[in-house]
């Protein structure tokens, strides 16, 4: 009898002490992304995407399912995030599971209102994940782009959270949004995505924004969106917060007539600071390595002289790129998201123990000078475009 | 637990289970000088049996010699041609003959021989003895002895002449290799005993042999090579065969329950193999062997966890796949015990650990599925061990329909019929497959048998069950022993020589010492420093 109390009681301890939150897959509705907005009476618009498992995918009978079941949306009001999320769990027949988002987008006027109130709630919860991706929806209202469709992805929203891995330092998550908000001496940012129509610019009659595109980068500050900068101005934006590991540069050469192109593989910032008060005097040296991929010019460039003149355009296209970006930070926006401010304080903590609390003022007036280095390794497979003949190749 | 296992020790109302009627009779009986009292008592013992022989062999009129055996059990052609011809013709064996000994036998042809002088002269057997006790030569005769009374004294002459029945030397269907020797064990222990002789060819090795079975008289023996084996391993061996009393032994399965360290535990801890070169390799590692008649499975103590894992090709092919091998077969011992429960407890518990787009098609494949993932694992896994089972009981013919229905009834019918998600049927079979790269086929039911509890845990306490059913694992892996010695040994405790025969599978020239565990009296297996390369 002893024995079978032993057991009865271990077995309670076991038992009761373990997760007891058992939910089988298909009771649970995975939420694939989630768009915040604000609507005209100040609260938040919630909506979340929900993925379909489609029943046919892989299984017998109808293959290939149709794009109308794999997803829908689902959206309600509130004044916080947690009143609308309940709302839409009301809505729901399974139970809403968040560990599978994969991204925010928050709608522009949101953005512009400010997005604190809502950011809590992605720290408190722990069945958030940190990794999801946070973007800004430009011109638009969140919900439009989770309500896109997209013929690649089972869920359309991974299609996103794909194309930002593509382009992957431009890609925010949750938790560099944190660390950059948090920090001192930078400026958060986030990701921009557009919802474009896939015919624009044809004039044909298809008024539906059926694709978006990812479109720059949008600069916070105190948590508000102050300004986007488009998708040039990003890539100078990369450039000088040494996030550029490969990308390709444009140049026209005007000695040739057309553009040559650059795929570059390695890419190197350095910073060098003078701090002298509040006068601050920065050194930006851009290094590059990689090849010509492109080169719709007659100039033979295997020839040094003329990858020199290629060199040295592209050098130029950098440099403007960057400094293109540069103004819209420092003198449109007024907000440090490249952290020059961390830079100073790693590099000088006593002086930007006096500068800290005057950064913003001091921000927007420092003197920033660029200088890219790229060198060209390599020509490509073609000296010049192999569609010339001899004659019309200049050497 | 101790209710259990009273329940299972409960001792008999008769601890005596020799019932026998003629216990008695013949307990410490011995002949009587006379033939004719003699022929009555072994009639008696003998009688309703049909394939008893007696033979009388008389000479001048009057009964001079008694023959009888099983007829059964014997070669017949045997019994005629070196007992009865020369008894009939009152001639010694013919070679003796040739030597004009026959004189001896001729000269006094009236007088009746002697058991003993049988033996010398006549019979031209290589097994004989002489006997007086009566149990003594019901025992041989009951072992296919010829027994040969005489009127001359009291005492017997048994001949073995025992007709060998045996199956030829078949490759062993449990155990098949590529490359490898592939004789194994027969039925017939004495030609087991010879296939290890013909590997061990030393007077080292020993040979003991114990007789167990109240009625079943099987012979089991024990062989080791003395100068390996530590004696204390052999003594204890000895001390637990000699201690087993049961009416029968039928196969080494009924030896090895006796002889266990730890009768609970799912583990065997007692090898058992039909390769003689399995055995004669763990001999020489100072493991001793115990061989039992009638079954080719031949015991090998101790056994270690990793026993369990070495098939004997890993000893046979070229290191590098013989390790690789082995690297596969520890991956899936732990995909046969925890690829259903880790199904279960990350689709049912841990669902964000699973990559979106699987979890989404996991769940595409789940939305018909009536029952919870645990319950439609564990319904697929006992379906899986019964199409196992049924494929090893049914006939060879039927086999192959069973396979074809199983498949298409459990691969495609009930995926089909939404019963059983596809994910499950793909982990179940993986697992079945996992269970087969273990080679040795108890231990591989061991194995298999855990994954049930394994997959409660995970059922109802998601990864949380995992851990705590890997720990228990674990915990009684590290205590278990068989024969003293540690069932996880070399890991645990820690042997860093031995991990080259465990971790990997070190080249042979690479193995210079035996496992210090049971080979301690004589480590060295080979001189070190003879890496082969060109000579210089």
């Amino acid at each position: 009898m002893k024995a079978f109390l032993h057991i009865v009681l271990l077995s309670a301890l076991l038992l009761t002490s373990g997760c007891w939150d058992r939910t089988e897959i298909n009771d649970l509705a995975f939420i694939s992304g989630s768009a915040f907005d604000l609507t005209d009476d100040g609260e938040y618009l919630l909506s979340l995407q929900i993925a379909v498992p489609t029943s046919g995918l892989g299984g017998p009978g109808n293959g290939g399912g149709n794009q109308q079941g794999k997803f829908f949306v689902l959206s309600a009001t509130g004044k916080d995030a947690n009143e609308a999320f309940l709302k839409i769990q009301n809505k729901s027949s399974r139970r809403l599971f968040t560990s599978h988002r994969s991204v925010i987008f928050i709608g522009e006027s949101l953005g512009k209102h400010g997005i604190g109130d809502l950011l809590d709630v992605f720290n408190h919860d722990p069945r958030q994940r940190l990794r999801t991706y946070i973007m800004m929806v430009k011109g638009g209202q969140g919900r439009e782009v989770l309500e896109t469709k997209y013929p690649f992805e089972q869920v359309p929203v991974e299609a996103i959270k794909e194309m930002e891995m593509l382009k992957s330092e431009l890609a925010v998550t949750l938790r560099d949004f944190f660390i950059a908000s948090s920090s001192d001496g930078i400026s958060p940012v986030m990701g921009v995505i557009e919802a474009v129509d896939d015919l624009q610019g044809t004039k044909a009659k298809h008024s539906k924004k059926n694709l978006f595109q990812l479109s720059g980068l949008a600069i916070l500050k105190e948590l508000k969106v102050v300004g986007v900068l488009d998708n040039p101005e990003t890539n100078g934006f990369m450039w000088m917060t040494d996030r550029m590991k490969s990308g390709r540069v444009d140049a026209y050469l005007p000695e040739g007539g057309g553009l040559v192109g650059m795929m570059v593989y390695h890419a190197e910032r350095k910073i060098d600071l003078a701090v002298d008060g509040t006068d601050v005097k920065v050194k930006i040296k851009l290094r590059g390595q990689g090849s010509l991929i492109e080169n719709n010019t007659p100039l033979d460039v295997s020839r040094p002289k003329n990858l020199e003149l290629a060199q040295r355009a592209l050098e130029a296209s950098v440099e403007k790129q960057v400094r293109d970006a540069l103004f819209k930070i420092q003198k449109k926006c007024k907000t440090d998201s490249l952290g020059l401010g961390q830079e100073i304080y790693r590099n000088r903590p006593k002086q930007w123990k006096s500068l800290k609390r005057q950064w913003d003022t001091v921000f927007p007036r420092v003197d920033v000078t660029v200088d890219a280095e790229l060198s060209l390794n390599g020509a490509g497979m073609g000296g010049s475009p192999l569609y010339l003949n001899e004659k019309e190749i200049r050497k | 637990m101790n209710r259990f296992r009273k329940w299972m020790r409960n001792k008999p109302a008769h601890p005596d289970i020799s019932a026998d009627d003629h216990a008695e009779v013949i307990a410490h009986a011995k002949l009587a000088p006379d033939l004719e009292q003699n022929e009555a008592m072994f009639r008696k013992l003998f009688e309703n049996n049909a394939d008893i022989v007696f033979r009388e062999v008389k000479a001048a009129g009057e009964a001079r010699w008694l023959v009888f055996y099983f007829m059964t059990l014997v070669d017949e052609k045997t019994i005629d041609d070196h007992i009865l011809k020369p008894l009939l013709a009152g001639h010694p064996r013919p070679e003796a003959g040739e030597a004009g000994d026959r004189q001896s036998i001729a000269a006094d042809d009236g007088s009746p021989e002697s058991a003993e002088a049988l033996d010398d002269r006549m019979i031209s057997l290589g097994m004989t003895k002489v006997r007086s006790e009566v149990s003594d030569i019901v025992r041989d005769v009951l072992s296919g002895h010829a027994a040969i009374l005489t009127s001359a004294d009291n005492h017997a002459l048994t001949v073995k002449a025992a007709s060998t029945k045996q199956r030829s030397l078949e490759e062993p269907s449990s155990e098949p290799v590529i490359r490898g020797p592939r004789d194994g064990f027969n039925e017939n222990l004495s030609t087991n005993i010879g296939l290890l002789r013909g590997r061990l060819k030393t007077l080292r090795l020993k040979t003991e042999s114990v007789t167990i079975g109240e009625l079943s008289q099987t012979e089991v023996v024990m062989a080791y090579i003395s100068g390996i084996a530590s004696d204390s391993l052999v003594e204890e061996v000895r001390k637990r065969v000699t201690r087993i009393q049961i009416d029968g032994i039928l196969d080494s399965g009924y030896v090895e329950e006796f002889i266990e360290d730890l009768p609970y535990s799912p583990f065997p801890q007692v090898h058992s193999t039909e390769r003689p070169d399995v055995v004669a390799a763990e001999l020489l590692e100072g493991k001793i062997a115990i061989l039992v008649d009638n079954t080719p499975f031949v015991l090998v103590v101790p056994m270690t966890f990793w026993t369990g894992l070495q098939a004997s090709e890993d000893y046979y092919i070229r290191w590098p796949i013989a390790t690789f091998v082995r690297w596969i077969r520890f991956l899936f011992v732990f995909i046969a015990i925890f690829a259903p429960p880790l199904y279960v407890a990350v689709t049912t518990y841990h669902q964000e650990m699973i990559p979106t787009n699987l979890v989404l098609s996991i769940a595409s494949s789940r939305e018909a599925v009536p029952f919870p993932a645990m319950v439609e694992a564990l319904l697929m896994e006992i379906i899986f061990e019964a199409l196992r089972e049924a494929g090893i009981r049914l006939p060879k013919q039927i086999g192959q329909a069973i396979s074809i229905v199983g498949a298409l009834v459990i691969g495609q019918a009930a995926v089909q019929a939404g019963i059983i998600s596809a994910p499950v049927v793909i982990i179940v079979s993986i697992t079945g497959i996992a269970a087969f790269t273990i080679p040795r086929y108890s231990f591989a039911n061991g194995i298999r048998l855990l994954r049930f509890p394994m997959l409660f845990l995970a059922g109802m306490l998601g990864l949380y069950g995992i851990v705590l059913g890997f720990l228990g694992i674990l915990l009684h892996l590290g205590s278990l022993r068989s024969f003293g010695v540690p069932y996880f040994n070399s890991l645990s405790p820690f042997k860093g020589m031995n991990l080259k025969d465990i971790v990997i599978r070190a080249p042979v020239w690479a193995q210079t010492r035996r496992p210090q565990t049971t080979a301690s009296r004589d480590p060295v297996r080979e001189p070190a420093g003879q890496e082969p390369g060109p000579t210089t």
